[in-house]
């Protein structure tokens, strides 16, 4: 009986699979571009996903609350995704996405690397869903190329090496050693980053950078470095310069540990740790890409082409890939950060370039 | 053929009482002596007393979860439930003591509850162990994203930063010279070699590494006691989580990110094999101190940071070859 029943089972399964295959191909062809079904979309049909890596990361949960705070806006829901960091898992839930219902489906994604962009591009094009992504694209990869793809979003990390470079300088009086700390030495982050801060040490002749170690991004990596530089170099140190705030708040703990309050140390990304440290005045400064606007910006372009209100053709060139606009956060500004919430007129169809910085050079 | 044979029966009994240290164990403590003085030799900052203290200061949550790890290799399993084991703990310890998200304020009850529970976790593993007959990498593994699960739903999104004056002291506060974290690492060294030289839990991780066999076969039940060891390291793993919350003052769910790999590194670079049934906690101590030493004078040399992680991992082989070539004259290495 099984033995019989085997081939048969088989033949069915190859025609069902066939028949399925099929379906796709003509819905693929059938609908000939975006604008075309983008008027078929009811703004109550549109579906809205965010995914990030994880929630148990300030920022990255920060994110996912603006995409709900936008969602609510136009009386929707947004579906929160993480996966842990981990590229196959995020191959696997936007392929589980792509296999369902489509039509109407915008994509808000944080790519684990660059090398996770390209696959999650292609499959939004073939199932024809609104995607944008944020952070991580490989250089040679072309938005303009494809018509669902519609907006990649990053942050010029030179410029906020150099922001904070600069504010470190200051204050720290223009002159005196300081001791940088990089992130994953291989990430695109880590390397802009650190050549912003070249570039202030290169307008801030005073300053001299002792040493610099990497710590992975990590607080825990950052406070045993920062404890042996700090009993390399003793007094020397006048400032510390951090690729992110995590690993800023671990060298104010090694600080503290040792006994110094002499030290001045930035940051880059705005946890709320960090802002709270800058109100104490125990941090000098950070920069902020505002987590909530991302969340709620990817999903807006999405939402506006998906209803009409915008046409692919229409987003300029140089809105396909750009800069998005950051903030510079010291003890002036910080109450403005401490509670981030999104502004509803950010993300009216007429706004969502609004913080371009310029194209992706 | 039957006099050797004999002979070696008789030989075979003794190192069980074996009090001295043999020449087969002394590797890496050499290995450590003369990469200390190598980097002593190249550095003026790193033979500097507060740099001594700072690599002491800097072993003593390695260390505590390579106590742990070692009983676990000895049995001839491996534990990568670390990294989950010390989130939960460190997560739940920091929402228990005085802190910035409720008005828990249990002080010690707060780092033994945590420790409960990774003890707990510790247990779940070994309990799917003997009882699920699912290998040791498999448990461990599901064990720790449970335990990452449990650090993210008690996270919730929001840092929970300690204020608890105890808790925050044993980073800060130094005794002899030492912080008093590395004092509760010596602590846990001490009780683990005790608990390895003197009770039968002990004494049976090493023989369920050597003969599990030959142990079942002379009527002794070795699930108990795997589950006991599994226990015991998940102990280790949750204080190692209240320690490196002590460190940053905040309860992170990535506090235990990488501790597994290291762990097991410096246990395997101390003389403990994977294999089971040979090294012990002292050895891998002297592991821990050789990992420990490696990172602080690479940085204090002044080596690239470009470079550092070939470098580190070069050194590691070298002196874990150093170590074993009196073992492997025994042909007592593990593939």
């Amino acid at each position: 009986m099984r033995f019989t029943s085997r081939p048969a089972a088989a033949v069915i399964g190859v025609t069902l699979a066939a028949t399925a295959l099929t379906g796709c191909t003509e819905e693929a062809v059938g609908t000939s571009g975006p604008t075309e079904a983008a008027a078929a979309c009811d703004p109550a049909d549109v579906k809205l996903v965010g995914q990030v890596r994880n929630e148990s990361n300030p920022y990255e949960a920060a994110w996912l609350d603006g995409g709900d705070a936008f969602a609510e806006q136009v009386g929707l829901t947004q579906e929160r995704l993480t996966y842990d960091g981990d590229s196959t898992r995020q191959q696997e839930q936007i392929s589980q996405l792509l296999a369902g219902d489509t039509d109407c489906l915008v994509m808000n994604v944080l790519p684990n690397g660059d090398s996770d962009t390209p696959p999650i591009v292609e499959g939004a094009e073939g199932a024809g869903a609104y995607l944008v992504t944020q952070w991580n694209k490989p250089a040679d990869l072309n938005v303009a190329d494809y018509q669902y793809w519609l907006s990649h979003i990053t942050y010029d990390g030179v410029a906020s090496g150099k922001q904070i470079g600069d504010a470190l300088a200051e204050a720290i009086g223009g002159s005196g050693g300081i001791i940088a700390l990089q992130g994953i030495l291989d990430t695109g982050a880590a390397k802009d980053r650190f050549a912003g801060l070249e570039e202030s040490l290169a307008a801030n002749t005073g300053v001299e950078l002792l040493d610099d170690q990497t710590a992975n991004f990590s607080r825990a990596e950052a406070l045993e470095v920062t404890k042996t530089l700090l009993s390399k170099h003793g007094d020397d140190v006048k400032g510390i310069w951090a690729a992110n705030d995590d690993m800023a708040l671990g060298a104010l703990e090694a600080l503290q540990q040792a006994g110094r309050t002499d030290v001045a140390v930035v940051g880059i990304d705005a946890v709320p740790d960090a802002l709270t440290a800058i109100e104490d005045g125990a941090m000098t400064a950070t920069v902020s890409s505002d987590g909530p606007w991302q969340g709620g910006i990817g999903l807006a372009i999405g939402y506006c082409v998906a209803t009409g209100e915008l046409a692919v053709e229409d987003i300029a060139a140089e809105d396909r890939a750009w800069f998005a606009e950051q903030f510079l956060i010291t003890a002036d500004n910080v109450a403005d950060f401490t509670s981030p919430e999104t502004d509803p007129a950010d993300f009216e169809c007429a706004n969502v370039f609004n913080r371009s910085q310029g194209a992706i050079s | 053929m039957a006099p050797p044979a004999d002979a070696e029966v008789v030989t075979s009994r003794r190192p069980r009482a074996r009090r001295g240290v043999s020449l087969r164990d002394t590797g890496p403590s050499i290995a450590l002596v003369v990469v200390f003085a190598v980097f002593a030799a190249l550095s003026p900052g790193f033979r500097t007393l507060s740099n001594v203290q700072n690599i002491m200061d800097a072993a003593a949550v390695l260390a505590v979860v390579t106590c742990g790890v070692t009983f676990v290799l000895m049995m001839g399993s491996i534990d990568l439930s670390t990294p989950g084991i010390m989130g939960a703990s460190a997560i739940t310890v920091a929402l228990l003591v005085a802190n910035n998200r409720n008005d828990n304020d249990l002080g010690m009850l707060g780092v033994a509850v945590a420790v409960l529970l990774a003890a707990a976790l510790g247990c779940l593993s070994g309990l799917a162990l003997v009882a699920l007959k699912v290998p040791s990498f498999m448990t461990t593994l599901g064990v720790s994203a449970v335990g990452l699960g449990v650090a993210t739903l008690l996270f919730a999104g929001v840092q929970p930063n300690i204020t608890d004056e105890m808790l925050e002291g044993w980073a800060v506060e130094r005794t002899l010279g030492l912080s008093h974290l590395t004092w509760i690492a010596v602590a846990c060294v001490l009780v683990g070699w005790s608990v390895q030289r003197w009770t039968r839990l002990g004494r049976y991780a090493y023989a369920i590494g050597g003969a599990e066999e030959v142990l079942g076969l002379s009527g002794v039940k070795v699930a108990p006691f795997k589950v006991g060891v599994f226990t015991m390291a998940g102990a280790f793993y949750g204080l190692a989580g209240v320690m490196v919350t002590s460190q940053l003052g905040a309860g992170l769910v990535q506090a235990g990110k990488g501790y597994d790999f290291s762990a097991i590194t410096a246990a395997v670079v101390g003389g403990t094999l994977l294999s089971g049934g040979r090294g012990g906690v002292l050895h891998s101590a002297v592991g821990v101190l050789l990992v420990t030493v490696l990172t602080n004078g690479l940085v204090q040399v002044g080596v690239s940071p470009y470079w550092q992680g070939g470098v580190q991992g070069l050194i590691v082989v070298a002196a874990v070859a150093a170590a074993v070539i009196p073992q492997r004259r025994r042909n007592q290495v593990t593939k």
